[in-house]
């Protein structure tokens, strides 16, 4: 009895110190983390938005849209929305973030964390992946099939048709988000 | 002393030779970073849980030994998963729920049972080193392998203006994509095995 | 997503096996012959489903609340090898029969990545109580599946002429791999497909 209480203890030091340790090492990391999180963000709005204002954050309760931020101009005039976008692909989930017109057009948007194959589909993080879908939305239908896109950029996406698909879609939801917001 | 180290490199290569592992190897050897931020991840908790075995070996209670080296290896693990979180944050979305897999790494529950339990401070420090750095090898050879042929590319750093992709031509237009997917994994860690045995059974039939 | 959708995710798309290589040395270690890989597939569907609903309950009952979310890997891996040892030692008394069966296999779970892969990944995913057990199930379906496929085509290859330096690990990881080849069919596409 004494020899397990013994035992026991001895292996109840060794769990609280290690308790303490990491907790310790997580008050000195958790601030890193956040701040971290909120720059990526930011840095993400930064690229996405060329002019105006970002606002708060609106969340939204829908498919593949967890939320979006409004963009005004100098006199508080609403010139784009930025919405967070949740995509399809290969590996998963795929966060995006687009800036649309008011009217649904999409201006510019980035790809952020996702697990695509290196070489297939992780392609999509360059910039000039994304130029096939720009301009599109409101007036331009978005290209969601790959017969929709021109030759040289159906031959770019060739082998990774998911990681294509699940953009393509993403950012038609948010397209169509956005020009029913407006009709509100 | 010194071949306390170099055995983990080639004689004993943990991937290679002890085929151990091989869970955390696999799904982030898809780039020659993650291998490295793997390897080094892996060194650090091997290195930690081998010094905090070897110190303790006299405090542990034999009986629950096991418990005990998974909660000293479970804290490091912690500490490499936060510490990545907070200044690699890329590396740490790419290796994702595999540094918190370290955890239950064959090699490190391995190397504290049957070596830092039984071994002085120094030796212990000098086998976490050689295993940790073995391992690294060995996983970054299937990076480079994966890669190299299933991308066309070498990911490293990006440092001042280099943005850390080194193409090379010939291949990055038309690479053999495979290698770069889930099968070509097991694949490639398949044929290294096979090179590995042929290269042994070589030497024997040449000495 | 639907428990429908867990369990084709877990089951085929995501196998932990081929698309993740958790479980690797299971699969290449206890896939010689039919027979140990029933046994071991069974108590890794057994272990998988109980593991992932316990650690769920922790997460999301004491871990969360008292904000200490960052003890979760040494939480989680002192829970599972416990519980480990608690089935063990429970089969051995209800049911002598299924622990001559499956007792083997129990100690070499405790350091099975897919036990632990699933707890994290389910956590990761934000699944509720009943998603966690299913994921846990399924996803010891799949591991099951594949050990099965593996350990036949291991018995058939033990009839077949192999290149010397082939033989043994080498020639089930390749067969593995062309394995895994086979799995990409499924993907989530289809799934979206399927079920919407």
């Amino acid at each position: 009895m004494k020899d397990i209480i013994k035992i026991g203890g001895k292996l109840a030091i060794i769990c609280a110190t290690a308790a303490i340790a990491l907790g310790l090492v997580n008050a000195i990391t958790e601030p890193v983390i956040e701040e971290v999180k909120k720059r990526r963000l930011e840095e993400a709005l930064a690229r996405v938005v060329k002019e105006g204002q970002v606002e708060e954050i609106r969340t939204v309760e829908r498919d593949q849209i967890e939320g979006y931020y409004p963009v005004t101009d100098s006199e508080a005039e609403i010139i784009g929305y930025v919405v967070k976008l949740i995509g399809l692909g290969y590996g998963g989930d795929m966060h995006l973030l687009a800036n649309y017109a008011p009217d649904g057009t999409l201006k510019d948007v980035v790809l952020m964390e996702n697990k695509e194959t290196p070489g297939l589909g992780k392609k999509a993080e360059n910039p000039q992946y994304m130029e096939m879908f720009i301009k599109a939305g409101g007036g331009r239908e978005i290209p969601t099939r790959k017969d929709m896109l021109s030759r040289e950029d159906a031959d770019s996406v060739t082998g990774a048709t998911i990681t294509f698909m699940g953009i393509a879609n993403a950012l038609k939801a948010g397209s169509d988000f956005i020009m029913e917001l407006e009709r509100e | 002393m010194i071949k306390e180290f170099t055995k983990g490199l080639i004689k004993e290569n943990p991937i290679f030779i002890i085929v151990l592992g091989l869970c955390p190897a696999l799904a982030v050897s898809t780039q020659v970073v993650n291998a490295l931020g793997m390897g080094a991840g892996v060194i650090f908790v091997l290195l930690g849980s081998n010094i905090f075995v070897s110190l303790l070996k006299n405090f542990i209670p034999p009986r629950v030994r096991i418990p005990s080296y998974i909660v000293i290896i479970a804290s490091f693990v912690t500490v490499v998963d936060l510490l990545m979180k907070a200044y690699t944050p890329t590396l740490s979305d790419n290796l994702g729920v595999f540094v918190q897999l370290i955890v239950v790494n064959c090699i490190i529950l391995g190397r504290a049972e049957a070596y830092a339990s039984k071994n002085t401070l120094g030796r212990s420090v000098l086998d976490a080193l050689g295993m940790g750095v073995g391992f690294t090898l060995g996983l970054l050879l299937i990076a480079l392998a994966r890669e190299v042929l299933g991308a066309g590319t070498i990911t490293l750093f990006p440092m001042g203006n280099f943005n850390g992709t080194i193409r090379i031509p010939g291949l990055v237009e038309s690479p053999a994509r495979v290698l770069a997917l889930a099968t070509g994994a097991l694949l490639v860690v398949g044929y290294f095995k096979a090179l590995f045995n042929w290269m042994e059974t070589r030497k024997k039939g040449g000495a | 997503m639907t428990y429908v959708g867990i369990i084709i995710t877990f089951v085929f798309i995501e196998n932990f096996i081929l698309t993740k290589f958790l479980g690797l040395c299971p699969f290449i270690g206890v896939s010689r012959n039919v027979e140990s890989a029933v046994g071991m597939g069974f108590a890794v569907i057994f272990v998988m489903s109980l593991a992932s609903l316990i650690t769920w309950a922790i997460y999301n009952l004491i871990l969360i609340p008292l904000n200490i979310t960052f003890l979760q890997t040494i939480t989680f891996i002192l829970v599972i090898a416990s519980l480990v040892q608690f089935v063990e030692m429970t089969i051995q008394k209800i049911s002598p029969p299924l622990y001559r069966a499956l007792g083997i296999y129990l100690p070499l779970i405790t350091t099975n990545c897919a036990i632990l892969g699933i707890a994290l990944i389910a956590v990761q995913y934000e699944y509720d109580a009943m998603g966690s057990f299913i994921a846990g199930f399924s996803a010891g379906v799949g591991f099951f599946l594949a050990l099965l496929l593996m350990s036949t085509i291991r018995e058939r290859l033990d009839l077949e002429w192999v290149p010397k330096p082939f033989r043994g690990v080498s020639i089930a990881f390749i067969s593995g791999g062309l394995m895994a080849l086979a799995f990409m069919a499924f993907d989530k596409a289809l799934l979206r497909n399927l079920i919407g």
